[in-house]
């Protein structure tokens, strides 16, 4: 098993099954079955609105399910006691009470979860927030406040830790950072289900994806297995600005599909069963000297738009999919 | 498990403004009474007279007017320890934590009821030093206090007013339970205590005897106008009991989403 924890067929850290929830006559999670191996780090995307804040309450106990079922590392989604013990959690915005210490704000929840005393500046230690401890909740910043809730959520050594958009509102340094504290635990063995709306993020840190859109599952697997599905596309760019029109129609020709690209006369092409050698030789043949010619693979994002048949045009309001997930 | 509840709640309730601003304010408030009530007290009448002061319950004469302002604080600051968990959204961190709502909501209950207690007999404290400095300040013997008969009163006045504030408590957390806002719990619970029982016994007298608060009052002052301390006790013990279950079912039945 790899640091992303990708293990096909191994133990299932989460597997639910029918998981429905319903508010009133709103259907907000639809018949979801997960299946997240152990140890893996598995990103859980989809648009705003989509039900994974609502998943993972109910993962939490916090929300009754409609009706389903699930397991969690071992323990029956219904007796969240079962397993919570074993749960960390960061969900939404963090949430302390203002006039505590960071340090006492972690010893409430400690008490609580009848956790060693001892544990709460080892984990404040490791979210980079000792030094301030001691300070009222109240002042920290915007990521202070995150790592802290990212301390809450280590206090009791889980085994299952939930992040639920742990990178909103940090600045891009603050987003390195929690990435590398995300991957630092993906290295101790804990699973980690962080959801995000930005895909990029996920693909940086995970090694399993969950995506889902309008409460419904879309899509479960491997992010390497998930990429294999998607063809690759090319960049191409003549030498000459001129041949880009000819160039254009040779591809077309040749059976591929041709749109432009952002700038500098750059098109990008998806040509199915050719490879970059194909194109190259394709232009040179037809005098065309090529000044760049690169290979991308899809990205997920692109990826989530193929697997729901939607363009990022066709996201409602407040459904960011261009930052699915 | 419902210690650490009870442990945790204590962790938030001893915080530093929480605490001096409930004991001072009602050690404060406590005081205030008594002084006032020793400086309008005159030889031959007005609300109290000297003679009674220097009686053994004249200590806790003045205990009666000043429950409801107990209560009224009592009812207040627990149904903000409850409600504010909403509003912060705190709530969902202590039930990661703690999944089993009947622990945890007994375990936070347990914690205010004593915190307010403890602030409770603080105030009392505080008030009887500043009652035999206002008795010697009037020329009031006190002697009469200290005897077998006077701390008797005293300590019974006293465990009434626990039982109030107890009951005052739970009603205040019920309520901020169903409430969900601390704001909209204490204004819908000073109105209530306030105004609206007042009103409702105005229109119809008979109906005193059956009302939370004023049962809750019969209990604090030892009995009262229209509600003897027994039927306030064992009706006040009821709406307790009813409050406390309907708080648990909803509690343990919602979704929590805040």
């Amino acid at each position: 098993m790899d640091r992303t924890g990708e293990r096909p067929g191994g133990p299932l850290a989460v597997s639910t099954a029918g998981l429905t929830k319903r508010f009133g006559e709103r259907t907000v999670v639809d018949d979801v079955a997960l299946a997240i191996p152990s140890g893996s780090v598995c990103g859980f995307v989809g648009p705003n609105g989509a039900g994974k804040t609502t998943t993972i309450r109910m993962l939490l106990g916090l929300v009754r399910p409609t009706s389903g079922s699930g397991t969690i590392l071992g323990g029956s989604l219904a007796e969240p006691a079962t397993y919570l013990h074993k749960v960390g959690a960061l969900i939404e915005a963090p949430a302390f009470y203002p006039q505590l210490s960071g340090r006492e704000n972690l010893k409430a929840l400690a008490r609580l979860g009848q956790v060693p005393l001892t544990a709460v500046d080892p984990v404040l230690e490791r979210s980079g927030l000792l030094a301030r401890a001691g300070d009222r909740y109240r002042t920290y910043s915007l990521g202070m406040k995150q790592r802290l809730g990212i301390a809450a959520a280590m206090l009791a050594g889980p085994e299952l830790l939930i992040l639920d958009e742990p990178t909103n509102g940090l600045d891009p340094a603050g987003i390195v950072e929690m990435r590398g504290l995300i991957k630092s635990f993906a290295d101790d063995g804990i699973t980690v289900l962080v959801s995000s709306h930005l895909i990029s993020e996920i693909e940086q840190i995970c090694g399993y994806v969950v995506m889902i859109r309008a409460g419904r599952l879309v899509h479960q697997g491997s992010v390497a297995e998930l990429r294999a599905t998607q063809r690759a596309e090319f960049q191409v760019a003549p030498e000459h600005d001129a041949d880009r029109d000819r160039l254009a129609r040779l591809l077309r020709q040749a059976g591929c599909t041709v749109t432009s690209g952002d700038a500098g006369g750059v098109l990008v092409v998806d040509a199915p069963g050719a490879g970059a050698a194909d194109l190259n030789r394709l232009a040179a043949q037809n005098g065309i000297t090529v000044r760049q010619l690169a290979e991308h693979t899809r990205s997920l994002e692109r990826a989530f738009f193929a697997l729901t048949g939607t363009k990022s045009e066709d996201v409602p309001d407040g459904q960011e999919m261009g930052a699915i997930g | 498990m419902m210690w650490a509840a009870f442990t945790s709640e204590w962790t938030k309730l001893r915080r530093p403004t929480l605490l001096f601003s409930t004991f001072l304010g009602l050690a404060a408030a406590a005081s205030l009474f008594v002084v006032l009530l020793f400086s309008q007290a005159s030889a031959n009448g007005g609300i109290v007279t000297l003679h009674q002061l220097a009686e053994p319950n004249g200590l806790v004469i003045g205990v009666a007017r000043a429950a409801m302002l107990l209560g009224v604080v009592a009812f207040g600051i627990a149904a903000a320890q409850v409600a504010s968990e909403y509003s912060l959204g705190t709530l969902r961190q202590l039930l990661v934590r703690q999944p089993r709502r009947t622990v945890l909501l007994a375990g936070k209950m347990l914690g205010v009821i004593t915190f307010l207690v403890l602030a409770l007999c603080f105030a009392a404290v505080v008030a009887l030093i500043v009652a035999v400095a206002a008795a010697h300040s009037r020329g009031v013997s006190t002697s009469a206090w200290f005897t077998g008969t006077g701390l008797g009163d005293l300590f019974r006045e006293l465990g009434d007013l626990v039982l109030a504030t107890i009951g005052y408590s739970v009603l205040g957390m019920s309520l901020g339970q169903f409430v969900r806002s601390a704001v909209f719990a204490v204004i819908i619970g000073f109105a209530w205590l306030i105004a609206v029982e007042n009103i409702i016994a105005r229109i119809v007298p008979a109906s005193q005897q059956w009302l939370p608060g004023a049962s809750i009052l019969a209990v604090a002052s030892g009995g009262g106008e229209g509600v003897s301390y027994g039927h306030g006790l064992i009706l006040g013990g009821a709406y307790l009991v009813a409050a406390i279950c309907a708080a648990m079912t909803v509690f343990v039945r919602s979704d929590v989403t805040a």
